[in-house]
């Protein structure tokens, strides 16, 4: 096997490059579990994690007993082992992903170099969470497999990497995810590609009249943390709220669903100057080019929402940030038949029978749509994430016969 | 330690309450049963009894006396301590 380069990247975290160890493990190895259960634990415990519900919430998937569970899922017909290394282009925008990123690599019995983003807390909070613990005689094995380095975007830099390693995981825009997969790799390299994806939220008017004060107050908990956590930038975030029912239920739901969101979103996420301008700038551009759009609320310059009469084909292109809602009202989920591309992932719902979403979905053919999951529940992915069985995707067969 | 001693502990040690302070417990009531110390003191739970909480019942765990329940089912009886 050969050595890495030496190239001019920064190291986050681990040894130098050239003594990675890239002999790759078995799906779902002992020391990779004892060392993201012990991430788990090291991450709940830590007091700055309290104003990081996104780290909780990776502390919390990569606790041993959902790793248990995760592990039962695993396809053993046959047997099965790391492809190698893994090269992870973490999401710039989305902080924690490289962590699941990270973890799904391990999780499959890989070797890792992962490029992580800059500029946020929680990367630094869970880096030093991860050098500690690699500083461990009891991790050295998992320590000595993988990296978390930084460099700026430079394809001579990806390219080197990519010729050692046996799959990418590249996270993205499309344009990101085109360019990065047009830089040469081996043959055999699997890359396994998160591009940009489109969710939307439906919501049950009479469930909304109908729910308790405390429900009501969960269900606003749910969809701000579905929506501001990543700043409406997780792919699962939804941009649209379809409402479900009579045009009366459903006015007389947004006058009850959005006040009770308002004072979450007030105490809890900072709009920055800048991103009040992009939002503004946003909802004007909007108004003057989408035709369906009928007018817009503003609660402060906490919620924008953007009312629409009719569902144009290209909504999702209209996307914004910052806490801004496309609303529709419609009895039936006739309408998603007209929108959803593949681009189209997840459906949070209130109100709404899941499975008549799913059914509706594999029924009427639609290319999109991954996912239908509670509302608060768009972010906690699960064995499969955006369509694809990772773990299954980043190891081998060894197949006798 | 005893599974009534276990289930204490978790809390104790999860919200650096005293353990005089647990009989009325309830989710929300206390600053650090938050959503994040929810998650915290599931995984201590977990750990402790080893077992894997349904998501249901991670939701369902309203309180110290709920939680009595729940774990129940689990065949973890917290029996009163002494």
């Amino acid at each position: 096997m050969n050595l890495l380069p030496d190239l001019p990247l920064t190291i986050r975290v681990g040894g130098p490059l050239d003594a990675l160890e890239r002999r790759p493990l078995r799906p779902y190895a002992e020391p990779v579990l004892s060392f993201l259960s012990a991430l788990s634990k090291a991450l709940l415990g830590r007091a700055e994690v309290r104003d990081h519900p996104d780290i909780a919430a990776f502390a919390f998937w990569c606790r041993p007993a959902n790793l248990s569970r995760l592990s039962a899922e695993l396809d053993r017909r046959h047997a099965r082992i790391g492809r190698g290394l893994v090269l992870h282009v973490a999401p710039s925008n989305v902080p924690v992903n490289f962590a699941y990123s990270f973890a799904f690599g391990l999780l499959a019995g890989n070797a890792n170099i992962v490029r992580i983003p800059d500029g946020f807390a929680q990367v630094e909070i869970i880096c030093d969470a991860i050098a500690a613990l690699f500083a461990m005689p009891d991790h050295a094995r998992v320590a000595a497999m993988n990296r978390l380095v930084r460099y700026p975007r430079d394809d001579a830099i990806t390219t080197a990497l990519s010729a050692e390693c046996q799959a990418r995981m590249i996270w993205g825009g499309d344009a990101t995810v085109a360019h990065l997969k047009q830089l040469p790799a081996h043959p055999r390299c699997v890359d396994v590609a998160f591009a940009d994806r489109y969710s939307l939220c439906l919501l049950g008017a009479e469930a909304v009249l109908a729910a308790s004060e405390e429900a009501l107050a969960d269900l606003a908990r749910g969809f701000f943390n579905d929506s501001y956590l990543f700043d409406q930038n997780g792919c699962s975030s939804p941009h649209l709220v379809l409402w479900q029912g009579s045009a009366e239920a459903s006015a007389a739901a947004q006058r009850r669903f959005w006040p009770a969101l308002e004072p979450l979103v007030r105490d809890r996420y900072p709009l920055t100057d800048a991103r009040a301008v992009d939002k503004f700038a946003h909802l004007c551009r909007t108004a003057g080019t989408v035709e369906a759009v009928r007018g817009a609320v503003r609660h402060d310059n906490l919620i924008y929402r953007i009312a629409l009469d009719a569902l144009p084909v290209d909504i999702e292109r209209h996307r914004g940030q910052s806490g801004t809602f496309f609303e529709h009202v419609a009895d039936g989920l006739e309408g998603l038949a007209h929108i959803v591309t593949e681009r189209y992932q997840t459906v949070t719902c209130f109100g709404v029978d899941r499975q008549a979403v799913v059914d509706f979905v594999v029924e009427r053919g639609l290319l999109g749509i991954d996912r239908v999951v509670p509302v608060g529940k768009a972010l906690d992915m699960g064995v499969v994430w955006d369509g694809y069985m990772l773990v299954e995707e980043l190891s081998r067969i060894v197949h006798s016969g | 330690m005893s599974s009534a001693e276990k289930y204490d502990a978790a809390f104790v040690e999860t919200f650096m309450l005293e353990p005089k302070d647990l009989a009325a417990l309830k989710y929300q009531e206390v600053e650090s049963w938050d959503s994040v110390g929810h998650m915290a003191l599931m995984a201590a739970l977990e750990e402790a009894f080893g077992i894997e909480l349904d998501i249901d019942d991670i939701i369902e765990f309203s309180s110290y006396e709920a939680g009595k329940a729940i774990l129940a089912k689990y065949d973890v009886q917290v029996e009163p301590v002494g």
